[in-house]
């Protein structure tokens, strides 16, 4: 009976991929509906990434855009200064998020900075890289400086329509949740998601709360990285304003509210929420600026107040019944994996 | 009293201080290897301290810890946990997101990889009786569950020797019996040291062949069950002056 719940889950998994594959399609036409959608996937990537320090570790890492900046301007330089293409300024920015990563993780991990403390430095962290780039101007400066214009150009990684980094975000995803997916199942998510929850317990069992803290941050970096890569050029400028603290505070907002540790919850969290920004800003930014932040924080705060434990276990428990009813295996509404 | 097996765990001249308060002044024991030994002493003595030390959550002021002839005084906690030192906590230190499944298995990692980890998880579910609430959340157990886990995540690290601070308390007299008859199990069939930290007597007294007993972080006693409970010092820390007549 279990591997009738295994094919379900594949079938479910198919159908909104196919879904997802086939969204620009069906928008292609409308370029703002198109940078939405990727909007939405981008937050899903970010998101899901930060699982992994977040969620699992839990560290409330607050330096999302510290890492995409790094990885935007690592490769927008390169490109705009030696015509190196983003797809190896992917790699480079990753590892240069990932270097930047281990300078500051190792200090903090290793003089046991946690918590609270943790969440304010890492948040730190953006705005003096915002200030260091504005004041950097061989790299950065205060105006914005333009990747090379092409209207179709693999080697460059730009296109005269939003379609591709569509995909690419969409295949940067796919590759961020099975990552999320193999941790969860490996020593490394048992060890992060136990120091997680106390971390002196963990190392009384044989936990390295400090190595496994700083892999993580460095998965977790990289990802992001090298997703900041793709944002560059699917904007076309690199510039210091890259690195927001507000967005990287948002990051950890759907990390949260999606489901701490739970695959596809911070994803789950990005497409409800991100969606419904957007939906409103579009909607009510034209009476009253600002209204669909507070509309947004209402909703935010209903979501803690209601859904503690975040939308992914709402979501979750319904799912695993719907299952035991396709399958007749009751199994599945105790199994607790990370993942399902 | 024999002292016939090689000591397991040496302590020599332990001193943990916190500000002007001295938490553990001076102590010098040895645990032999296979022995069920106790540490006693009334609140606020050190015990806990103590046990925080020599694990490696605190770092001593003064003395050294050697475990297995090997010094490790200073040593971070996962590294003295692969040298085969566990412990359970005084206030359970659950994974209240976790299974008890997955809990052990945290612990059984210390020792095991991917492929054989869940037969290690198996054995010890087994072993401390939690077949039954294997997949329950460990937010959702009461204590006597709770102490159960703790004991089996530190087993699953497949320690030399295993410590417990006040794995009894809380518990009721069929618990008390039930974690007692698991403990010796543990100690005949599969040769773990242990040291309990215990405010429980009964547990102390039915379990352990020698006593150590801690008072205002000080080593006051040393000796079998009987001698512990005619030794008036040790009666007068506990009791008060009042009980020697």
């Amino acid at each position: 009976m279990r591997i009738k719940a295994t094919t379900f889950n594949r079938v479910l998994l198919g159908v909104l991929l196919a879904i997802a594959l086939l969204i620009p399609l069906l928008i292609r036409t409308n370029q703002y509906n198109l940078v939405l959608v990727t909007t939405v996937l981008l937050f899903g990537v970010l998101a899901t990434a930060w699982n992994i320090i977040g969620g699992m570790a839990g560290q409330l890492d607050l330096a999302a855009f510290a890492y995409l900046g790094l990885g935007a301007f690592t490769s927008g330089t390169l490109l705009i200064r030696w015509n190196v293409s983003p797809w190896i300024g992917m790699i480079l920015g990753g590892l240069v998020a990932t270097g930047f990563a281990v300078l500051v993780g190792f200090p903090l991990f290793r003089f046991r900075v946690r918590e609270v403390w943790y969440a304010l430095t890492s948040s730190a962290l953006v705005e003096v890289l915002k200030v260091a780039f504005v004041m950097w101007e061989d790299v950065g400066g205060p105006v914005e400086r333009y990747l090379p214009y092409y209207s179709f150009s693999l080697y460059h990684m730009r296109f005269g329509t939003y379609i591709p980094y569509y995909y690419i975000m969409l295949a940067i995803l796919v590759i961020a949740i099975v990552v999320n997916y193999r941790i969860g199942r490996s020593k490394l998510g048992f060890y992060l998601r136990a120091l997680g929850e106390d971390e002196d317990a963990a190392e009384i069992l044989g936990v390295d709360a400090r190595a496994c803290k700083l892999k993580a941050l460095m998965i977790y970096a990289f990802i992001v990285g090298a997703t900041g890569a793709v944002y560059a050029c699917m904007y076309g400028f690199i510039h210091p304003s890259f690195f927001s603290g507000a967005r990287s505070t948002e990051v950890a907002i759907l990390g949260i509210v999606g489901g701490m540790g739970i695959t596809y919850g911070p994803l789950l969290a990005a497409v409800i929420l991100v969606s419904a920004r957007e939906f409103l800003r579009a909607s009510l930014g034209g009476q009253m600026e600002s209204l669909y932040l507070v509309i947004y924080s209402v909703v935010l705060i209903l979501i803690a107040l209601f859904r503690p434990q975040g939308i992914a276990v709402f979501f979750r428990d319904a799912y695993r019944k719907l299952l035991s009813k396709v399958t007749g295996d009751e199994h599945v509404l105790r199994a607790n994996t990370p993942g399902i | 009293m024999s002292m016939s097996s090689e000591p397991i765990l040496q302590v020599s001249n332990l001193t943990k201080r916190f500000g002007n308060l001295v938490a553990v002044n001076n102590v010098s024991l040895q645990i032999p290897a296979g022995e069920i030994v106790g540490l006693i002493g009334p609140n606020g003595a050190g015990k806990t301290t103590f046990f925080n030390t020599i694990t490696g959550l605190y770092t001593p002021d003064e003395g050294r810890v050697v475990f297995k002839g090997q010094d490790i005084t200073g040593m971070p906690p996962h590294k003295i946990c692969k040298l085969g030192m566990s412990r359970t906590f005084q206030v359970t230190k659950a994974f209240t997101e976790m299974t008890v499944e997955e809990t052990v298995r945290v612990g059984a990692y210390n020792r095991h990889g991917e492929d054989d980890v869940m037969e290690k998880v198996d054995e010890v579910i087994s072993f401390c009786g939690l077949e039954e609430i294997r997949h329950q959340k460990c937010g959702d157990l009461g204590l006597a569950s709770l102490r159960r886990v703790e004991l089996a995540r530190a087993m699953a690290t497949e320690p030399d020797l295993l410590l417990l601070d006040e794995a009894g308390a809380g518990l009721t007299a069929a618990e008390l019996a039930e974690l007692m008859e698991i403990l010796r199990k543990l100690n005949r069939e599969q040769s773990v040291t242990l040291c309990v930290v215990e405010h429980v007597m009964q547990m102390v007294m039915g379990l352990c062949e020698r006593i150590f007993v801690l008072d205002a972080g000080e080593l006051i006693a040393e000796g079998t069950p009987e001698e512990i409970s005619n030794n008036p010092r040790v009666i007068e820390a506990y009791l008060g002056e009042r009980a020697i007549r």
